[in-house]
Parts: C-alpha cells; structure tokens; sequence
C-alpha cells in the first residue's frame, strides 16, 4: 500500500475532524454542558492525536495531547466550557490546521516557522494552565480509587506496578498501513516501554509465510500514568482484527489466568513471558495454580478488545465472558459510549471516498451514453419500427436517470460551507466590537462540489461587508428601534434549474441617492438618468466604483463587489442586490447547478442548429409577419419585447424560411426573443467546452453533438443579452421612447 | 546527453505526411498526426476569422477545423473529391490541443533525411516565415516542412477570434 495515499487520507481525516471540532466549539457557545458536543470534541482531539502517532508526528502528538487532557478534565466535569476555553480551543485547532497544511505541502514539522514555534508554546503554556488549576477536585477521587487499591491487595491482587499488554496484531495489520513498531514509539510519548517480549511462535515455516502478512505479537510491560482510555486508544485502528489485552497495574490475578487461558495455544512460553515481563512473580503463578483461582477466571474483570471474528487468526474471548466485577461501573459505562460511537461509525461507513477525478470520468462516460443514446432513438423513429422506438424511448428514458443519479454523486450540500461562517461572524463580529449573529437556512440545499468549492471566497467578502458596513453599531440600532443583536442571514433554495444564495442583514440598507451621486462622480451614470433604485444598487459591482475612502461617506459597501461579481460570472452565475434603506440589504447569487449537462431546446437557423438552456426559455411564439422589418422589438400580449435576429447577429446570409419563430428567454429579470427559424424541441444536452480556440466568442457557451453526429452550438444567453443592449446603447438607440425598453437594457449592463 | 541527440538528429530520417494546397506541397511531422478522415459534415461557428472553418465531431469531441490557405492569407481551400481533413495533436506552451486542417489531397508519408532539409529563406516566400520549418528536398522537389505548432498557435487564434468578434459586433 501506498504511503502517500495514506498520509493524504491521514490529513483529509484530520481536517474533516478540525472542521467538526470547530462546529461542535461554536455550538457549545449556546450549549456549554452538553455532553454530546464535549465528546465530539474530545473524540476529534484524540482521534487525530492517536492518528498523528501512527505516522510519527511527534510534534503534533505531544501538543494535542496537551489540549486532550484539558478536554478530558471538561469531560470530567472538572473544568467548564467558558467563552474564554472556546477561544482558546479555536485557537488550538487553527493550530492544528496550521500543521496538518505544513505537512500537506509537503514539508516537515521539524522545519516549521518560528512564529509557528511560538505560538505551540504559548497555547501549550494557556492550556496547561486549565490543567494546574482546582487540584483538590481532582485528586479526591483519585484517593479514594487507591485506598481501593489497598482494600483489593488482600484479595489475589498481583504486586506489579505496570500495565501488561498483551498484543496479537491481525495478519492485516501491516497491509492496512499500520506498523506494530509505530505503536510503541506511540506509547511511548506518555509513558515508558519496560519490557518487549517478541511472539513469534505464529510465525509459519517459510514456505507457508506470507511476506505481507503480519504474525508478531508482543508482550510489553508499560509503565505510565495514563488512564486506560488513552491506552486502549492507542490501539483504536487495530483493535477490530488484532487481539489486544490491557491488564491495568495491580490487577486481580484472575486477570493474569484469563489472559494465560486466551492465549492457551502458546502454552508454557505466555507464562514465561509474563514472568520475564515482570508482570507475573513466581509466587503469584503458584498461586494461580490453586484451582479456585482458575475457576474464578472466567468471570473476570479484564478489559477485552479481542475481535469477534471467528475467523480470526487469534483466539479471543466471548464478548459475553466479559462480565462486569470490580472496575465495573465506569467500564460498563464506556462500553455503553463505545457502542454509541460505533453506531454513529456505522453512519458514516455508509459513505465511500472516491476520487473526484473518477467522478468526472463517470459523467463524461453518461455525456458519451447519451449522445449515442439519442442517435438509436433517431434511427429507431426513422426505421418506423414499432417496438424498436418503445424499446428506444425506455432505453433514453434510463439514460435519463442514469445521466441524473450520475449528476447528484457531484452533488454536495451548502450547509458545510454555511457553517464555516459561523466562525467568520464570530470572529468578525469580535473584532468589529458589534453583537452579530448568523441566522443559516437552506443548507440542505445541493450543488456540484465544483462550484461550491468556488463559491466560498465571494461568500465571506459579502458576509464581511455586511457585518461591516451593513450592520450599524447597536446605539444606532436602537435608537431606530430595532434589537441591540444584528443578524447576517445565509440562505439556499434551488430556483429555476438553478440554485440561489442569499447574504442578507437587517442593518441600513443602501441610500440610493448616495450611490447615484458617486456612480455620476465616478462617471458610471450620467445625471438625471432615470434608473430604478435596483439599477442604482447594482451599479455598485461595476469595477471602479468603489474604493476604500468611500465607505465612510457612503455608509455602504462596495469594496470589492466588482471581484465578487467577477467570481460569480465565472461560475456562470449572476449577483444582484435589493436594499430598503433603514431595513437592510439583501445579496442574491444565483449559480447554475451543474457545469456538464442540461436539459436544452433545439431551434435551427439556416443549416446551423443552436440550443438554448430550457430552464430560460418562457415560451416559443410565431414571428408576426408584418410591420417589423425595422424593428427590434414587439408586442407579446401588451408587453414589450426586445428581440435579437440570430440569422443577422450570426451573419448567416441565407434566405429567411417564410415563417419565422421567436423563443422567449429570460435571464435575471430580463426578458428577450431570439428570431430563428425552426424550432426543434427538447434535447439533453451534454455541454463540451469551446476550447481555447473559440473562447472569445461571446455569444456561445458551449458545444454539444446531435443524434445525428453534427455539432450544435450552446447559446449563451446572458452574453447575448449583454451584447445585443450593449450594441443598441452604442448605437444610440438606448433613448427609445418606450421606458419599458430603456428598462430592460440598462438592466443588462 | 547532447552528443547523443546530436547523432539521433542526423543520424535518423524524421517522417512527413505531404499534402498539397493550392499548387504546392506542404509537409508537417508524422508525429504530430493523429489521423485522417475525408471531408464530413462541418458546423460552421459564428464570429470567427474565416480561416476558422468550423467544427467536427469526432467520436464524440469537438474538433476546430482550420483552413490553411486562408490562414496564411491566401484564397478559399476548394474542396474537391479528394479533400480530407488531417487531425493533427498540437502542442505549444504545455497546452496540447487537437486541431483539424483541411487539405486538397494528402500525397504520401516520406522519410526525408536532415541533409536535404534546408533552413527556410528570409524572404521569397508568401507564407510567413514563421511559419516554415525548413525547405525539404524529394525528387527535385521542393516540399515546405510547416511549423505547426506555429501555424496553429493558440495565441495567434484567439486574437484573431477577438478581433473577428468585435468586428462582427461593430457591424451587428
């Protein structure tokens, strides 16, 4: 197995545990005692630290180790969850972020910066702090467990200081990546290994050996403070194929006998082992001997993680012999947890990590699928044979789904990149000194992972300039009546083929007027132009118009609204603002939900054929014979309709059919025909990319094949929109009487 | 290192597929040939230069078709019984792009041996000099090697694309 892949899947864990463990810190905000988020936090901690062992982060180990022992003092109810524990948490784990990115880039944790230095040092000394203070809470039951020590010494108990361990890894253990000698050098960071007996008697002759296969097992005395939990976590990976037995210092003899009954198959040299290791005295094994003891064995207390695989290579213990005796009540406890979290592992087994690149191989095989699929429905409708075109129509029909289950595996959920800004108002509501929450909705909402992945960066610039600019200071808030608390809401619903975001706040709003004066300063808009109070907002995305000295006197936003704008066109998405001074503003994303296959129409001009995403298409009526030669718009039942002749823009000089067809399109709010001849119907498009050769045609967005194997060309829409008003306006067209028309391009710009 | 590529260049003859154009014949390296296929049906693409012909499917990619006559600056190619499209792999600057061209006949794959290869001439010739890779010599015949990752360069298209386009938005 590849070491490479491992240590990726290592740090894609430990960042999917990082983002968990910051969810689960800003949700303890509003909750400090619920236990669930203090163990989803303490479960991520210590997950990465055992993790981080097995690959010899030293480093890493020894500073959430830090941070593991303070969490499990708040799992112990010694220490509560304060906004100032929070902070520092927060920080522990951008600390942690910092190292797992140091590691992905390849570099080695030995070599990190200075500041990086620091800052290991200073949160080690902040979070140790957490664990000197109320000592007296701390060692009381700890007195007590020992004066149960002494109570228990008269009853069998062995006089050895140190855990036994008794390991019998899986043959799988190395091919699963993990290495027996990783664990002691593991094990080693919390206490001390005080003696190795190596098991080799499983080893087979070397003719039956499977050089992959592991078939050590070792006997190890282990001296150490830790608590069992940390020990049995060290063997959290293995523990489901291997037979790992931990017999805690001074343990019942009993525990000795079960073990020695466990591993019977290897007879007289375990006990010696166990004499070697120390853990066993000589005058304890004659003890054992009396029959009583052995007797007793079976219902000892040892703690047993054996495998329940019969299968198994080892011998283990019955789950049902396990029964509760004298640790009893904090190890049923445990288990009970431990089951809790393996249903909760269950969940998660149901997903499978698969490389995204395979993913797109998949998609591009359904795009193939059915463009071919389309060709036999063609050939099937043209053979005129009956039950070859039904069988063609349920053959498409299954591509069709096919094609629709293939686009949801690409499909992920907003509501992980919503939470992520649980931190930022968090952070920047802090740091503004103003009381700000995030209201989140919607995040169930799904969209191609692609564009979600983009769509992060333009979503905290909008998030930041509504706390900044939009929500007003609380004194100001109140005296207009509304609460101290200002709210920043994220919403997601799907919409027309597409989905839309929302990043709205219920501050000031904008002042059109004001952004007027500046577009007309900054010579965007000319005076007395006749914009709507939407026009206005928007003229705030155009590049230019905002610099940093305007936020003070404008009282809006507009730093860097063109970049967001720019982000956002090339997801082929659109952004528009609404605002209601004194109410707030509200930022609309709209995005298309996927970036490889649509439902298209099909219309043809001259020999070419052209398709148009179906979801903009409103309606398909006949071109009015009379009165429009010269005309670019008409009349759709009282409305009016700009419409753009595709034969002229795309300088196709054949002769014009006798009946022409307009499509209606619409696009963010503006409505527009297309002239073209025939119109073809629906098709699945499957969307190629132009290419570097044609990627300045304005007017495309794509290429797709035909049934019949020619090439049609993707219409792209809003940039035929935007170029035809552009046109007009150059013309000088733009002052046409008819206001609606005016609207509608001025809209475009 | 050097001196084996050296005897590699002179030692070995590299092999060209010929075509003839208008009334000359053209040569571009068999390496750089994915394949042939006769003339099909061709989407045209608006707002492109004209040497820009269109697009073709081919087996399910979209492939742009150029017209070489008219990318050096020269008349219509005609398309005759013989025409094909030759596919060609193109790669310049890291970027590997597929690229067809149409020509009037595809001639014959020939190996031509460094020695009969001459630099291309500063001037005398219509094509660009750019363009031209070297002069070779078959039969007493002069066939012009073309640079094609040159000819079709990327940059040089797109430019011409632009300008196509806005020309076409300035008359529309």
């Amino acid at each position: 197995m590849n070491l490479d892949s491992i240590i990726g899947t290592f740090l894609a864990e430990s960042r999917e545990l990082l983002q968990q463990m910051e969810d689960a810190l800003l949700q303890i905000e509003q909750s400090p005692d619920d236990p669930e988020l203090i163990n989803a936090i303490f479960r991520a901690a210590h997950t990465i630290k055992g993790s981080s062992g097995l690959f010899g982060y030293d480093a890493i180990v020894a500073f959430t180790h830090v941070a593991e022992s303070v969490l499990d003092r708040v799992r112990a109810g010694e220490v509560r969850f304060d906004s100032e524990l929070i902070a520092l948490m927060l920080q522990v784990g951008d600390h942690l972020g910092g190292l797992i990115d140091w590691l992905a880039d390849g570099h080695d944790l030995a070599d990190v910066s200075v500041e990086t230095r620091a800052t290991d040092a200073e949160l080690i000394t902040c979070l140790k702090r957490y664990l000197e203070e109320a000592p007296t809470a701390a060692t009381a039951p700890q007195a007590a467990e020992s004066d149960h020590t002494e109570a228990r010494t008269a009853s069998g108990e062995t006089a050895s200081h140190h855990w036994h361990l008794s390991l019998r890894f899986g043959a799988d253990t190395l091919r699963s990546g993990m290495d027996p000698t990783s664990f002691l050098r593991y094990m080693a960071t919390f206490g001390t290994v005080a003696h190795v007996e190596p098991v080799l008697e499983h080893l087979p002759a070397l003719d039956k050996l499977d050089p992959e296969a592991c078939y050590i097992g070792l006997e190890l005395a282990f001296v150490s403070d830790a608590d069992q939990a940390t020990i049995d976590g060290t063997f959290e990976f293995v523990r489901d194929e291997s037979s790992i037995e931990i017999i805690p210092p001074h343990s019942p003899l009993t525990a000795f006998a079960s073990l020695l009954q466990l591993r019977q198959d290897e007879g007289d040299e375990q006990l010696q082992r166990l004499l070697r290791c120390g853990s066993l005295t000589e005058a304890e094994w004659l003890q054992l001997q009396t029959p009583a003891v052995v007797a007793e064995s079976d219902t000892t207390s040892m703690s047993t993680f054996g495998s329940d695989d019969a299968k198994s290579d080892f011998p283990t213990l019955a789950a049902g012999n396990t029964s509760p005796a004298s640790v009893a009540t904090t190890d049923n406890a445990k288990a009970a947890k431990a089951g809790k979290e393996a249903q909760r592992g269950g969940g998660d087994s149901n997903l499978i990590r698969v490389d995204a690149a395979k993913l797109d191989q998949l998609i591009n095989l359904v795009g193939e699928l059915i463009i071919a699929g389309a060709n036999t429905r063609m050939l099937a409708q043209r053979s005129g044979m009956l039950e070859m075109n039904e069988s063609a129509e349920t053959l498409s029909r299954l591509v069709e789904e096919v094609r629709d289950s293939a686009l949801t595996l690409r499909m992920v959920q907003i509501g992980a990149t919503f939470n992520r800004f649980q931190r930022v108002v968090r952070d920047v509501s802090k740091e503004l000194g103003k009381d700000i929450v995030l209201q989140v909705s919607g995040g169930e909402t799904e969209l191609d992972k692609t564009v979600v992945e983009k769509i992060g960066d333009p979503l905290t610039h909008l998030v930041r300039n509504a706390m900044d600019h939009g929500i007003e200071p609380a004194e100001q808030r109140l005296a207009n009546g509304k609460s101290a608390q200002g709210v920043v809401r994220l919403n997601a619903y799907h919409e027309a083929g597409g989905i839309v975001i929302e990043v709205s706040d219920d501050g000031g709003g904008l002042n059109p007027q004001k952004i007027m004066a500046k577009a007309v300063q900054r010579g965007l808009a000319s005076e007395g132009q006749p914009l709507s109070d939407k026009e206005i907002f928007n003229l705030i995305f155009e590049p230019g118009f905002s610099t940093a000295d305007q936020i003070s006197n404008l009282s809006g936003r507009g730093v860097g609204m063109d970049v967001v704008k720019r982000n956002i066109t090339a997801l082929r998405g659109t952004v528009e603002l609404d605002s209601k001074l004194g109410q707030g503003t509200c930022v609309r994303i709209r995005l298309p939900l996927t970036l490889a296959i649509i439902d298209g129409f099909l219309i043809s001009v001259g020999q070419a054929s052209y398709v148009v995403p179906l979801d903009m298409v409103e309606e398909c009526i006949e071109l009015p014979g009379k009165g429009l030669e010269n005309q670019e718009f008409l009349d759709l039942r009282g409305d009016v309709l700009p419409f753009i002749r595709l034969r002229q823009l795309f300088a196709d000089d054949s002769t014009p059919p006798r009946r022409e067809n307009v499509v209606v399109v619409r696009y963010a709010g503006i409505r527009a025909g297309l002239v073209v001849d025939q119109l073809l119907g629906e098709f699945q498009t499957v969307i190629k990319p132009l290419g570097k050769v044609f990627a300045q045609v304005p007017a495309l967005s794509g290429f797709t094949i035909l049934g019949s194997g020619a090439v049609a060309l993707i219409l792209d829409i809003p940039g035929l929109l935007a170029q035809v008003t552009h046109n007009d306006n150059r013309a000088g067209l733009a002052s046409s009487q008819l206001n609606q028309v005016n609207h509608l391009r001025s809209n475009a710009q | 290192m050097s001196n084996a590529s050296q005897t590699f260049d002179q030692g070995t003859a590299e092999q060209y597929l010929t075509f003839s154009l208008g009334q000359e014949t053209f040569a571009v390296s068999t390496r750089n040939v994915r394949e042939i296929i006769e003339f099909g049906r061709l989407t045209p693409v608006p707002m492109m230069p004209a040497s820009v012909l269109g697009v073709i499917n081919l087996r399910g990619g979209v492939v742009p078709i150029i017209d070489l006559r008219q990318r050096f600056g020269e008349g219509e190619t005609r398309i005759g019984r013989r025409s094909c499209i030759v596919i060609l792999d193109v790669s310049r600057d890291e970027v590997q792009q597929t690229i067809g061209i149409v020509v009037e006949a595809v001639c014959a794959v020939l190996e031509i041996p460094p020695q009969d290869i001459e630099p291309a001439p500063t001037f005398g010739s219509h094509i660009r000099t750019d363009f031209i890779r070297g002069m070779g010599k078959i039969d007493g015949n002069i066939v012009v090697l073309l640079d094609i990752g040159r000819v079709l360069s990327l940059e040089d298209m797109q430019q011409l694309a632009s300008t196509a386009a806005s020309a076409s938005k300035q008359s529309a």
